[in-house]
């Protein structure tokens, strides 16, 4: 249940379901990540993940996705 | 698609001296739309109290001014605080929209609407969203949005005269859905829909104003809305973004291709790190060998050498009487050490000018490329230790001149933390762009292992100072967020106008400051001082191996580092001595214009001990070059 994104996988669709800080949140719906499944493009070990989205295309740093929790079965 | 909609097609209202400004996500070709319409460039230059650049023109009889790009109007950011003002003060607005990033890049639209400013949209980017396989009905968008929308391809000029034509009508739609929320707002507030609309967003810097204005008599509360309002009103505009793009485009999933592949490459540490490693070493070439060598050894050796400074001699000498009072006017004017006529101009003019200049190139062509989001990515894990993330490399990359500072210190998203740790590293270790075009000419002449040594001693110092800040200061760092804009190739004239720009304002900024240090030190040089300054430091040039006219750089070296850097072209050193006084320049001292800024940011203490700092680093460093050079017999 309480997957975090930097535990996804490359390939993976996810939904994200928790963002810790108010401004990140913000940052990130306003890009439209939080309305539905966004891809992981890329899992770079102890790095950046890279998620995408509707053909955008976003670095979140690893500490980031330590704390973004993901529902895998929302991202199908 | 015949022009009025709704409302607001009355350009009557519109009056000489309004501003029309143009607004959109980053990489989304503002600059190319805003090069196209403007009739004749103003200015480019700092907005008022920021480091952010902001370009004027005149389009007809609107004042056209160009916005750093962003995804909303908020204030997360310097650059979305500049932004938010323009657009908060312009008389209408000109969206530039990437058609293939539509769901992306309505948020804005859809907020510039709710805000009831007076729009036209310019949807650009048609040729890649075609060969994208997306298909947008331009009617059926500017039926939903209820303003114009005009398809072009800025780069090409396509579509541009429509634009032109249609800005008049620019308009927003009567009432939108934003305006439920605003019921939140105090019933007495007196605001315009702009301002609450931002308001129910919980705008900071709009609540304060307001609070100040005594209509939020109690409390001293930031916003005059509750905490969660904001995500409730971005939550809404989304739903209304979706509803429209799936409305009016279709896409046709096709592959990524080759540039996703490079990607991919570029950011899997594996393979990006050679590929970053290849990319310094041809820009080392290209600029230390080619600009540095055959074109400046033109400009310096021959130009100046042989025709201009003889000449200038001649001449000026031949005005100025040979009477004993007019001796130090000569001096000053025409020493070969540093005459203010001859041998001043050549640095500017033929040394660190073609430098620059090749320097600025290769940044346009990495910031226009999209390559420079993929170094932070790369760069993201080693920067975390030292407490930054990988946003950090991109003003530390891009920074103009001695701007780096202040772009650092104000600019970055971040912390405290990170900007305390930011302005020491750039203000120890991270040369000034002016300054590496010179160390890249001066490192060629020596080899490309020489060149990866001087970046090495650059990164252990980096690292142990980072090292030390991060464990030492309370707190954490932030985490990286920054989009990776869609690889391209770069287009000739947007890399050039840039490089001109940069150029220019370099020029600006350095030519006056260079012709007072020259003037400093040959009037000291005239009373026998810069002999006794020498003298004092010849201590310090002897722990470094350096002869004594090492001290009359280091003199350059406190007022701007790629002063003393232009300085060292002249010396005859051997390679060993080039080495070290490259690296003992580049950890000295930050520049005057830095300290200001440091002085300003910061408290004197804090400015003293990271001024004095610098000597002990610089001369420590330095002096283990030249010990370690010695054991390996270089």
């Amino acid at each position: 249940m309480s997957d975090v994104l930097a535990d996804v996988g490359s390939g993976e669709a996810v939904r994200l379901v928790e963002v810790p800080d108010g401004d990140t949140r913000a940052r990130l719906l306003r890009l439209g990540f939080l309305d539905g499944a966004v891809e992981c493009r890329h899992q770079i070990r102890s790095g950046p993940v890279i998620v995408r989205r509707n053909g955008t295309e976003l670095a979140l740093g690893s500490a980031l996705a330590e704390e973004i929790q993901v529902d895998r079965e929302g991202g199908e | 698609m015949d022009g009025c909609h709704d409302t607001g097609c009355d350009a009557s209202e519109i009056e000489a001296e309004d501003t029309l400004a143009l607004v959109g996500c980053p990489n989304v070709g503002k600059s190319v739309v805003f090069g196209e319409l403007a009739e004749e460039y103003v200015d480019v230059s700092n907005y008022p109290g920021t480091t952010v650049d902001t370009t004027l023109a005149e389009f007809g009889d609107y004042k056209l001014t160009d916005t750093p790009g962003v995804y909303g109007i908020s204030a997360f950011d310097e650059e979305e605080r500049v932004t938010r003002e323009i657009v908060l003060e312009a008389d209408a607005v000109v969206n530039v929209v990437d058609a293939t990033h539509l769901d992306r890049d309505l948020f804005l639209t859809l907020q510039l609407l709710d805000m009831g400013i007076p729009t036209v949209v310019a949807l650009n980017m048609m040729d890649e969203a075609e060969a994208g396989g997306i298909d947008i009905d331009v009617e059926a968008l500017e039926d939903a949005l209820g303003v114009p929308v005009v398809p072009t391809v800025a780069v090409d000029g396509e579509g541009i005269d429509d634009l032109r034509e249609r800005i008049p009508e620019a308009t927003a739609p009567e009432e939108t859905a934003v305006e439920e929320y605003y019921d939140e707002l105090p019933e007495e507030l007196e605001a315009t829909r702009a301002e609450k609309t931002l308001l129910v967003e919980g705008d900071e810097p709009l609540a304060r104003e307001v609070d100040v204005g005594g209509v939020m008599a109690d409390g001293g509360s930031a916003a005059l809305v509750e905490p969660g309002m904001r995500e409730v009103v971005y939550g809404d505009r989304r739903s209304r973004v979706q509803s429209i793009a799936d409305e009016v485009q279709s896409v046709t999933e096709i592959d990524g291709g080759i540039r996703e592949t490079i990607s991919d490459l570029m950011v899997n540490p594996l393979t990006g790190t050679p590929i970053a490693l290849a990319m310094l070493g041809v820009i080392f070439y290209v600029i230390g060998g080619l600009v540095a060598q055959r074109i400046v050894g033109y400009t310096e050796g021959l130009f100046f050498g042989e025709y201009y400074n003889p000449a200038v001699n001649e001449f000026v000498g031949g005005l100025i009487p040979a009477t004993g009072w007019a001796e130090p006017i000569e001096f000053l004017l025409l020493n070969d050490n540093l005459g203010l006529l001859t041998i001043t101009v050549q640095y500017i003019v033929g040394v660190l000018l073609p430098l620059v200049m090749a320097f600025y190139l290769a940044i346009g062509l990495l910031e226009d490329s999209g390559i420079l989001p993929r170094l932070a990515v790369l760069t993201d894990r080693g920067l975390n230790r030292i407490g930054l993330n990988g946003r950090a490399v991109v003003p530390m990359i891009v920074g103009v001149g001695c701007v780096t500072m202040a772009v650092i210190t104000t600019r970055m998203v971040g912390s405290k933390r990170e900007r305390l740790i930011s302005t020491a590293l750039l203000g120890l270790a991270i040369p000034c762009s002016a300054q590496i075009g010179v160390i890249m000419g001066l490192l060629a002449g020596l080899g490309l292992v020489w060149w990866f040594g001087y970046l090495g001693v650059l990164v252990a110092v980096l690292g142990v100072a980072g090292l030390a800040l991060d464990r030492t200061l309370p707190g954490e760092g932030q985490a990286l967020v920054t989009e990776l804009p869609r690889l391209r190739v770069p287009r000739p004239g947007n890399i050039l106008r840039k490089t001109y720009n940069r150029t220019k304002m370099f020029l600006r900024e350095a030519a006056p400051l260079f012709a007072g240090t020259a003037l400093v030190v040959s009037l000291l040089d005239y009373v026998g001082g810069l002999e006794a300054i020498m003298n004092g430091l010849r201590p310090l040039t002897s722990l470094i191996g350096m002869p004594a006219d090492f001290g009359q750089i280091l003199v350059l070296g406190l007022i701007r580092r790629d002063f003393a850097a232009a300085g060292m072209t002249n010396m005859a050193l051997s390679h060993a001595q080039i080495f070290v006084g490259l690296i003992v320049i580049t950890l000295f001292v930050p520049c005057i214009l830095t300290m200001t800024m440091i002085l300003k940011e910061r408290d004197k203490k804090t400015a003293i001990l990271m001024w004095l700092g610098s000597w002990v680093a610089a001369f420590t460093v330095g002096g283990l070059a030249a010990a370690t050079l010695g054991v390996l017999g270089l």
